[in-house]
C-alpha cells in the first residue's frame, strides 16, 4: 500500500530463523503504524503474565506511514515492548535516519521473539534481512559498534540502531541508540533486547516508497511547513534547542530541582540553552527531513557528542543540583555511549543524593557534585559498586533501603523535568500514563506553560481532564504516524489526517484520526490492567501529593490529581477503577 | 528600592530569541501606577525590533508570548493590564518549545 512498504519481519532468535510477512491491511487501517502496531502486535503475540526479560517478551520495530516520506519531521520509529521497569506494555520513540532507512530497506516492522545463544545483529538490506554474529560487538559502546557495522558493511549509507554496555547488562534504565546519539529512550528497551542477545539492527536500502496522491500531498507539505515556521517556535528551537525550556520552565517555578525538593534552581541560566548555544555548541543538527534542527552538536575539551537535550539537561543539572554545563554535556555522553536512558539515569542518582543527604545510606555523593555524578553514570552504565543497584531505577533502589518515597516516579518509572504541583493537567496526564511517569504521552506543557494552541492556566483542574485525553489520544495518533512530535505545537489533528490520506489513500478526517489513538490508548490500556495495574497506580509520589510547593507563584500548591481522575475515567469511558467499559471497546471495535 | 522617590525598580528579565534585540536583564525605575503595558511601551521604545517580534498588531501580544510576573503568567492576571509593583521581576518569553 502507498506510504507503507507492505512487509514486516519476523524475527526468532532462539531458532534463529527470519522470515518476511504482508502487513495485514486491517492493522493499517486500524492501528495506523509506529506505537498502534506495537501495542496491538504485543496483545496478539505476548501473554501478559510474560516475563518482559524473558524470551517470551518481544520487541517490535515499527515505523509509520509518514516516516522517510520527505514529508518534514517525518523521520520516527517506535519500539514497544513489555517494559523491565514498569512492567507496562509500553513503547518509546526515536528519531534520526533509522527509521527512514527501516523502510528503504523494506520493512514497516520488525517483530523479535526468543534469545539467541550468542550476540547477533539483524541486518536489513533491500528486502532481504538475515542474522549475523556479533560476538566480536559484544561489550563495545553504540559508537564503536555503529563504526563497526557500517566498516564490515563497507558501506556508509549504512544505518544503526543498537545497545551499548548497559542494554548488554540488563540495566532496567537502558535504552536503544541510533546514529550514536538518538535514543529510543525509556522504559528499559535496551535492557530487552540485550536479554535477547541482539546488539543491533542496521538497515540499507534504496527501495521506493509511493503515495496515494502526491501532487496533493506536495500541497500540504507546502501548507504545514509554512505552519511549523510562522509561529516562530522553529527559530527558537533552531538556535537554541529543546534547553531553550530551561529558563521558561524555571521562571515559572516549576523546574524541580534537587530530587524535587525545590521547584526553583537559582543557576539555571548556566546549564540553559541560551547559555549552551554560547559556549559549547558547534552546530544545530536535524533528524531525517526535519526543517527545525533541533539537534544539538556540542564540543567541548576535546569531547564531541550530541545534546544535551533538554530533559537530560534538567536531570544532571538542576535535579542533580548541578550547574557545571560542560559536567552534564559529558554525562549525557555517556549516555548515548553506554545506552542508558539519559531521564531515568540522572533522576536515579538525584533520589541516591537526596537520601545520602538526608543519612539514609552511606555514600560521598552530594547535590552539586559533578565529579561524583560522572563517576555514578559510568558505574550504573557497567554495573560496578553501587551503579549495581542504581542500574535498576530509583523506584527499587529507594525501596531496597527503605525510602520509596524518594524515588519520584510513577509506576516506577521517573518523572521528567516539570513538577506536577503547578502544572495540574500535566499531573494528570503523567499520572494516567500508560507507560509510567512520562511527559510525551501527552504533552500537557504546551497548553499549561508554553501556550500552544491556547494558553491554559496550569492552577486550574477545570477541563483539564478532557484536554488531557484529547492530548494523549493525538499523541498516540502521532507517534503511529511516524511524525515528530513537535509538529504538535504547529500543526492539529486535521493536518495529521491530510497527510496520511495523502500518503496511504486511506481516508481519515481529524475525528478517525483521534478515535484511531483513542483506539491505541485503550488497547495498551487494557493489555496493562491484564498485567495488574488499575486506579491504585494511577498516581504520583507521595511528595507530589502532599507537600506544598515552597516558591514563587506556585507556592502552596500541591497535585490535585485525586479531584480530576474519577471525570477523566469517565470522559474516557471507564469505570471507577478505570477499566473500559464494555460499550467503550464495541465503539472503538476492541 | 526607590519607592521613596514615587519610582518603583522593576527587574526585567528576556530570554531565547528576544536577547537578538534586547538585553537578557535590565533594571528599569518605573512611575507608580505602572502596567505591562506602560513597561512594553518604554522597552519597544528603547529597543529596535523588539515591537515586532513582541505585538500581532497595537495592543496585541503574538500567541506564543509568555509574560511573567513573578512567575505568573500574566495571561492569567489583567493582561497588558497587570499592575506593576515595585520589586517585581518581569520574564519575557517568545515563542519556545522543546520536551
Amino acid at each position: 500500500m502507498n506510504g507503507y512498504t507492505g512487509n514486516m519481519i519476523h524475527v526468532d532468535l532462539s531458532e534463529g530463523k527470519v522470515t518476511i510477512e504482508p502487513i495485514p491491511p486491517k492493522l493499517q487501517k486500524e492501528y495506523i503504524g509506529g506505537r498502534g502496531f506495537g501495542i496491538r502486535l504485543l496483545t496478539d503475540l505476548v501473554d501478559p503474565k510474560t516475563d518482559p526479560l524473558s524470551e517470551e517478551n518481544i520487541l517490535v520495530y515499527a515505523t509509520g506511514p509518514l516516516t522517510g516520506t520527505g514529508i518534514p519531521l517525518g523521520s520516527r520509529y517506535e519500539v514497544s515492548t513489555i517494559s523491565p521497569l514498569t512492567g507496562l506494555g509500553m513503547s518509546a520513540n526515536s528519531g534520526g535516519v533509522f527509521g527512514w532507512k527501516m523502510k528503504k530497506a523494506g520493512f514497516d516492522a520488525i517483530v523479535i521473539k526468543g534469545r539467541s545463544e550468542k550476540p547477533v545483529y539483524l541486518f536489513l538490506d533491500n528486502g532481504k534481512a538475515e542474522l549475523r554474529d556479533a560476538s566480536h560487538l559484544w561489550g563495545k559502546t553504540t559508537g564503536e559498534t555503529t563504526d563497526a557495522i557500517i566498516d564490515e558493511t563497507g558501506d556508509k549509507s549504512v544505518r544503526v540502531s543498537c545497545i551499548g554496555p548497559a542494554g548488554e547488562k540488563l540495566a532496567l534504565i537502558a535504552c536503544i541508540i541510533n546514529e550514536k546519539t538518538r535514543a529510543a529512550g525509556r522504559g528499559g528497551v535496551g535492557a530487552v533486547m540485550g536479554s535477547k542477545n541482539l546488539k543491533a539492527i542496521a538497515a540499507r536500502g534504496d527501495l521506493k516508497i509511493t503515495f496515494a496522491d502526491e501532487e496533493k500531498l506536495n500541497e500540504i507539505k507546502k501548507r504545514i511547513k509554512g505552519k511549523i515556521e510562522e509561529d516562530g517556535i522553529e527559530k527558537a528551537l533552531h538556535d537554541y534547542g529543546t534547553a531553550v525550556l530551561i529558563n521558561i520552565i524555571n521562571e515559572n517555578y516549576v523546574l524541580p530541582t534537587k530530587n524535587f525538593q525545590s521547584s526553583y534552581f537559582e543557576n539555571a541560566e548556566k546549564v540553559s540553552g541560551e547559555t549552551m548555544a554560547a559556549t559549547i555548541l558547534k552546530k544545530p543538527k536535524g533528524c531525517y527531513a526535519c526543517i527545525v534542527q533541533c539537534g544539538r552538536v556540542c564540543e567541548f575539551d576535546g569531547e564531541s557528542g550530541e545534546g544535551p537535550e533538554y530533559e537530560p539537561d534538567w536531570a544532571f543539572g538542576p535535579d542533580c543540583g548541578i550547574d557545571d554545563l560542560k559536567a552534564v554535556a559529558k554525562a549525557n555522553n555517556i549516555c548515548n555511549e553506554y545506552g542508558l536512558d539519559a531521564i531515568s539515569a540522572p533522576t536515579t542518582i538525584a533520589c541516591l543524593m537526596e537520601m545520602t543527604e538526608k543519612g539514609y545510606i552511606d555514600h560521598p555523593i552530594r547535590f552539586g557534585d559533578a565529579e561524583g555524578m560522572l563517576k555514578l553514570v559510568k558505574q550504573i552504565a557497567t554495573r560496578e559498586g553501587i551503579g549495581d543497584e542504581l542500574a535498576e531505577g530509583s523506584f527499587r533502589f529507594a525501596t531496597k533501603y527503605g525510602h520509596p518515597e524518594l524515588s519520584m516516579s510513577s509506576k516506577k518509572q521517573e518523572l521528567p523535568a516539570y513538577d506536577p504541583r503547578g502544572i495540574q493537567g500535566y499531573g494528570l496526564a503523567t499520572a494516567t500514563s500508560v507507560r509510567g511517569g512520562d511527559h510525551v504521552y501527552g504533552y500537557m506543557i504546551s497548553p499549561e506553560i508554553l501556550g500552544a494552541p491556547e494558553k491554559l492556566d496550569p492552577y486550574e483542574i477545570k477541563g483539564k481532564p478532557q484536554w488531557v485525553k484529547t492530548f494523549q489520544d493525538l499523541t498516540a495518533s502521532i507517534d503511529a504516524s511516524g511524525m515528530c512530535l513537535f509538529t504538535s505545537f504547529a500543526l492539529d489533528a486535521g493536518d495529521y489526517a491530510d497527510l496520511l490520506t495523502a500518503t496511504t489513500g486511506m481516508q481519515i478526517d481529524g475525528a478517525e484520526l483521534l478515535k484511531i489513538g483513542e483506539r491505541i490508548w485503550n488497547l495498551q490500556k487494557l493489555y496493562n490492567i491484564k498485567r495488574g495495574f488499575g486506579r491504585k497506580d494511577d498516581t504520583l509520589p507521595e511528595r507530589i501529593l502532599n507537600e506544598p510547593l515552597t516558591e514563587g507563584a506556585p507556592a502552596g500548591q500541591v497535585s490535585r490529581i485525586n479531584e480530576m481522575l474519577d471525570e477523566y475515567y469517565s470522559l474516557r469511558g471507564w469505570d471507577s477503577e478505570g477499566t473500559p467499559t464494555p460499550e467503550k471497546l464495541k465503539e472503538l471495535s476492541l | 528600592m526607590n519607592e521613596q522617590h514615587g519610582k518603583l525598580d522593576v527587574k526585567v528579565k528576556s530570554f531565547a530569541t528576544l536577547r537578538e534585540v534586547m538585553d537578557p536583564q535590565i533594571h528599569m525605575d518605573l512611575p507608580k501606577g505602572a502596567t505591562v503595558r506602560s513597561l512594553l511601551d518604554e522597552l519597544t521604545g528603547r529597543y529596535e525590533g523588539l515591537d515586532e517580534m513582541l505585538f500581532a498588531e497595537p495592543g496585541t501580544l503574538r500567541n506564543l508570548i509568555n509574560i511573567l510576573k513573578n512567575g505568573r503568567n500574566i495571561h492569567f492576571l489583567a493582561g497588558l493590564d497587570t499592575p506593576v509593583e515595585d520589586g517585581d521581576l518581569i520574564a519575557i518569553f517568545p515563542p519556545v518549545a522543546g520536551g
